[in-house]
């Protein structure tokens, strides 16, 4: 398992996630920054826990990210 | 007659905000948001924010200005339409846009539009173009004095009307940060680190230092100034005359991203100088007034732009400011007595005595700048208080608990 999370305040909505790892990121009509999906909202840090499988798109995700707002924990 | 000359000051938060009105600012630009050239950095307003800045800007009768000039993506046109819808429920006054969207929704939603300098607008053709849907035009930064009159002239003789049916007015950047890209339209910051410049994410690549060296042979070139992309700060104020003189009528004051006591130094400044050249009373021993109190906050050294006609930039030699004064926390305001115009803080490090130049910043307080005369503890005159201690200062302003106190020292102390 591995658990991805985004500080999703800070987001300026790029779009790099979505190019990357477009299964577990969209982006939001609504604010036009990045949604973490299938994520849940702790205190504006969106968490979501993970297979394995999506580590290598997450990881360049959270690379990629300008803000350095996505983090990616292997557990 | 001389055309009426419009100071436009930034604000990153409502601190500076206050003191954007409080340095005489005809209007105050900002940022709501992500869609503007500061959204890496925490200066930004909130869309929540929008009808208590509509409240404050008619209270003090300044015009209101959201920087809306990003370049867009499909998903982010929702969020521009309600930033653009916010903007007209709350009476504000214009954006600030680059990107083709951005203008046509304003325009077709009645809300005026102020073209962006990441437009580029570098002659008249353009500026014609742009009157169907704006009615200011910042120029390219790049351009000269001439150059610019040219536009402006040519504005009157061909009579280019905006959309509320004037003549187009035309803003320029009068002081602050510039960068080496032309325009602002800068992509070293996406090549290096995917954060582009031209969504507000600039890492300011060309504020590093750099080595030069020879592929071929290896040797390192030998350069006398290593900050080889780092642009010193626009400063007009020592040749205001002929910015005027050249047709524009508003002028930029650059730094959303800088504190609340540089807005408010910066902004009086070029206030008083515009007031000055307006009555005829500019003199050289004000000019040298002003450039002191400019170099007191945030600096990379001055120069003239391009609106002098240099053909190349001049660069810092240093990181950072070269600001001759710096401000250092003291503590925090506690109360204001308005009947005998006392005001008490707590001081919560450092020193303070009399003699002491103080800054009080706060989100409805601004910035109030004044000099320790006299310092009360437990109603007993002292010359100083140390850390931890409660004090109280005769002051005319009121003074809010959302307040900070700063002492105002030498940079090199």
């Amino acid at each position: 398992m591995i658990k991805i999370i985004q500080q999703r305040e800070k987001c300026i909505g790029c779009n790099y996630c979505v190019e990357v790892a477009p299964d577990r990121w969209a982006m939001s009509k609504k604010d036009g920054k990045s949604v973490l999906i299938g994520s849940k909202d702790k205190k504006g840090f969106h968490a979501v826990d993970v297979s394995e499988v999506e580590l290598d798109a997450n990881k360049k995700a959270a690379d990629l990210c300008p803000v350095k707002i996505i983090q990616v924990i292997q557990k | 007659m001389k055309d009426k000359i419009e100071v436009m000051a930034p604000a990153g938060s409502f601190e500076a905000f206050m003191a954007a009105i409080q340095g005489g600012a005809d209007s105050i630009y900002f940022g709501v948001d992500q869609l503007n050239m500061r959204a890496r950095a925490a200066n930004n307003f909130l869309l929540e924010d929008l009808p208590e800045i509509g409240r404050i800007a008619r209270e003090h009768n300044v015009k209101t200005y959201v920087t809306l000039n990003t370049i867009l993506y499909d998903h982010d046109i929702s969020i521009m339409k309600r930033i653009i819808d916010s903007i007209k429920e709350n009476g504000l006054t214009a954006i600030i846009a680059a990107d083709h969207a951005a203008i046509q929704y304003a325009f077709t939603k009645g809300v005026e539009v102020h073209l962006s300098t990441q437009v580029n607008v570098t002659n008249l053709e353009t500026v014609k173009f742009y009157a169907m849907f704006s009615d200011v035009i910042v120029l390219s930064r790049e351009l000269s004095l001439k150059q610019i009159k040219d536009i402006t002239d040519g504005i009157k003789r061909e009579n280019v009307r905006g959309p509320k049916g004037e003549l187009v007015r035309i803003e320029i950047f009068a002081h602050g940060a510039l960068c080496m890209a032309v325009s602002g339209k800068c992509y070293l910051s996406l090549h290096t680190a995917n954060s582009s410049a031209n969504r507000g994410a600039c890492q300011q690549n060309c504020r590093r230092t750099y080595k030069v060296i020879d592929l071929e042979d290896g040797h390192e070139l030998e350069i006398d100034n290593e900050y080889i992309m780092s642009p010193k700060d626009l400063c007009t104020i020592n040749f205001l005359d002929e910015v005027i003189a050249s047709g524009v009528t508003v002028l930029k004051l650059e730094g959303r991203g800088r504190a609340p006591e540089y807005v408010k130094t910066v902004t009086k400044c070029y206030r008083e100088a515009v007031d000055a050249y307006l009555d005829d009373t500019f003199t050289d021993e004000k000019l040298q007034d002003w450039m002191n109190r400019l170099e007191t906050v945030y600096n990379r050294g001055f120069w003239s732009g391009y609106y002098l006609g240099q053909k190349l930039g001049e660069w810092t030699n240093k990181h950072g400011s070269s600001a001759t004064t710096r401000k250092i926390f003291l503590g925090k305001g506690v109360r204001y007595f308005p009947k005998v115009k006392v005001a008490e803080f707590i001081l919560e490090t450092h020193k303070l005595k009399i003699g002491d130049e103080i800054l009080i910043i706060g989100p409805t307080t601004g910035v109030v700048e004044t000099t320790i005369t006299e310092i009360r503890v437990d109603d007993k005159q002292v010359d100083e208080v140390g850390k931890g201690i409660s004090f109280s200062i005769p002051l005319e302003e009121t003074i809010r608990s959302s307040d900070k106190i700063y002492k105002v020292v030498p940079a090199n102390d």
